[in-house]
């Protein structure tokens, strides 16, 4: 999963890359509206945190362009600004949800976690495919029951196509959505990690699709 | 009408005015015209007289009787109309009388020392034969118009009848000038009470903008009102600028304390010393004590502010729809029942931010449903109309242990965060 964070203030946005990235997640940051907004508008963010009161370009003018240009990731606003009047204005303009300073970093990766849940039509925080479970809120993998021991890039491979199960995800889309924009993309790193999922979890949970992608069989339940 | 009135004020000068000039006005009118009676009279009599002496003085040794060709009054007894001829230089000559005089004789003012006037004519009011008051006219004159005996002759009217012309004009003239008064005074109270609608509905207007049925002064004015109109929307106008610039102060001190806040919390929350765990502890007091201050400062901008009305239902819209799609992952519906009409007197942030954490509290703690409801009941007499907005949700109760924090001084109600209950009126 792949989440631009666009907060002017170096600080903050420093903790948000430092707290979204360590729970799992390919972090972009912007530090000006004009940045964020370009970012937002060319990148496959699956997430976007978004503050209000930004230089160059203000967050609300950037959302509303974002949702004109069809841009339809989810996106939580993050401001100073409180007020209910904000808020309305915010999840008017097309915001998903809203949370203001200062916040629990715990809250907003709850947020986040809901957000990434609900855009890919997860109800629930935990997702199971077959013998494989993945625990949003723990970033943890069991199967059978057992821990699973996984490295960053392999639980956000592993999570990004539990997200989308049963739905073919090119190797592509995999590089687009686990990697940091400056990340040097090597598509065959995607099947170096596949292979050691496969290793790690039973092999046919991954499936892969030839010449299209890979997919993770359907007809399993989220608890 | 209370003494210190514009009413009052108006009414009582014109009524001293009334009183003042009017009487004036009365006594030069009734002396112009008893002038006027008085002269035309002495005319009268003094042409009488005057032809009584013609006649009279063609005689060469002694008067002539006259011919009574001037007033056939002088024929009939103690009528009051008389005429004397009497010589002056030899009292034992006969004298000439009109037949009105019978017996009796004319007094001449000559006698009874009157001056003469620049036509030598003398003037005197005196009793008549039978005590009638009668004015006397006397010329001296000789006959012929030759050097010799002077004669006095005088003519005699009754001015009873005078009196009573004057005295019925005095009558009418105080009747004529007291409705004029009267008149005077209600045209006025007319006059005053038309004149001040426009201050009156200025009145009703500054009521209507405390009462929160109005925001501004409206209508067409006198030209002379305008002013004073345009003056006080003024007036509004700027205290509403004075919150509105308050308000954003308020939220910029909010915007540069909240972000460095929130760095120092995620700074400290990461690091396990015992002086992160300080920091932390400080920086939820600094927090607290931002939102404690920042919402008594919203209070202070309130106060004072007028002219503020709020239609609650297209602002409940929004709301609800914001609300609804926060909490979209527990599916919560809020049902909204609200008078068209229903207003708020105050400001739109205030209405918003209270029902905004009402309605989100009850969002959080339902299970599915909300209820805003919103309703007006008909007010006691000389109570102000109250809206009653009652939020309702399907959620578990409050526990009262919760309700001592939410009591103390400069807390919002509605920001607490279980449901407490506790409602808002406006």
């Amino acid at each position: 999963m792949r989440i631009l964070v666009v907060e002017d203030d170096r600080d903050l946005n420093r903790q948000l890359v430092q707290a979204i990235s360590d729970a799992g997640y390919a972090v972009d940051s912007a530090s000006d509206g004009e940045e964020g907004y370009f970012l937002g508008e060319t990148e496959p963010y699956d997430m976007i945190v978004l503050d209000l009161g930004l230089p160059k370009m203000d967050g609300l003018s950037i959302l509303e362009q974002w949702r004109r240009a069809n841009r339809n990731m989810p996106v939580i606003i993050l401001t100073a600004r409180d007020r209910w009047s904000d808020k309305v204005a915010g999840m008017d303009a097309g915001a998903d949800d809203y949370l203001a300073k200062p916040f629990h970093m715990e809250e907003l990766l709850a947020r986040i976690r809901a957000q990434v849940r609900r855009a890919s039509g997860h109800a629930k925080s935990e997702i199971e495919c077959g013998p494989v479970r993945l625990d949003t809120k723990s970033a943890r993998v069991t199967c059978d029951g057992q821990q699973i021991k996984l490295t960053s890039h392999e639980y956000r491979l592993l999570a990004y196509l539990m997200h989308h199960r049963g739905r073919v995800v090119s190797r592509t889309e995999l590089v687009e959505h686990l990697y940091e924009q400056d990340f040097d993309r090597d598509s065959n790193t995607i099947e170096v990690f596949i292979g050691r999922l496969r290793k790690k979890i039973p092999a046919d949970v991954i499936e892969t699709v030839r010449g299209l992608g890979y997919r993770l069989a359907e007809g399993t339940n989220e608890t | 009408m209370r003494l210190n009135s514009l009413a009052f004020r108006l009414l009582a000068t014109l009524a001293a005015w009334t009183l003042v000039v009017l009487p004036i006005a009365g006594i030069i009118i009734f002396s112009i015209y008893t002038d006027d009676l008085q002269r035309n009279y002495d005319d009268r009599l003094k042409r009488l007289a005057d032809g009584v002496r013609l006649d009279s003085m063609d005689g060469i040794d002694e008067p002539l009787a006259p011919v009574n060709r001037f007033e056939p009054l002088f024929e009939q007894t103690h009528s009051g109309w008389y005429w004397q001829v009497k010589p002056l230089d030899e009292p034992g000559k006969r004298k000439l009388v009109s037949a009105s005089l019978a017996t009796a004789s004319l007094d001449s003012p000559l006698e009874r020392k009157f001056p003469a006037d620049v036509t030598g004519t003398r003037w005197m009011n005196v009793k008549g034969p039978v005590g009638e008051p009668v004015r006397i006219v006397e010329l001296i004159d000789t006959l012929q118009h030759e050097p010799g005996p002077k004669y006095s002759i005088t003519v005699a009217g009754p001015i009873e009848d005078l009196n009573e012309r004057i005295g019925e004009f005095g009558r009418r003239l105080s009747i004529a000038l007291a409705l004029a008064g009267l008149g005077l005074l209600a045209t006025t109270l007319f006059q005053v009470r038309f004149g001040l609608l426009p201050l009156r509905q200025i009145e009703r207007g500054l009521a209507a903008i405390r009462s929160g049925e109005k925001a501004r002064l409206d209508g067409q004015l006198p030209a002379e009102i305008e002013p004073l109109q345009s003056e006080l929307n003024a007036l509004i106008h700027s205290n509403q600028d004075i919150v509105d610039r308050a308000r954003t102060q308020v939220g910029n001190l909010a915007h540069a304390l909240k972000t460095p806040l929130a760095v120092i919390t995620n700074e400290a929350r990461d690091d396990k010393s015992a002086f992160a765990k300080k920091v932390a502890e400080q920086a939820q007091i600094m927090r607290d004590q931002v939102s404690h201050y920042l919402d008594r400062a919203r209070m202070a901008a309130r106060v004072g502010a007028i002219g503020r009305v709020t239609p609650i239902l297209p602002l409940v819209e929004p709301l609800t729809r914001a609300l609804e799609r926060i909490h979209r992952d527990k599916g919560v519906r809020i049902k909204v029942d609200c008078p068209a009409d229903a207003r708020f007197q105050g400001e739109k942030h205030d209405l918003e931010e209270m029902l905004g954490n009402l309605l989100d509290n009850a969002s959080k703690w339902s299970k599915r449903g909300v209820f805003l409801s919103v309703s007006v009941p008909v007010p006691a007499k000389g109570y102000p109309k109250q809206a009653v907005i009652l939020v309702e949700d399907d959620g578990p109760v409050c526990r009262p242990s919760s309700v001592p924090r939410s009591a103390r001084g400069g807390c919002d109600l509605t920001r607490v965060s279980r449901a407490l209950g506790s409602g808002s009126r406006s």
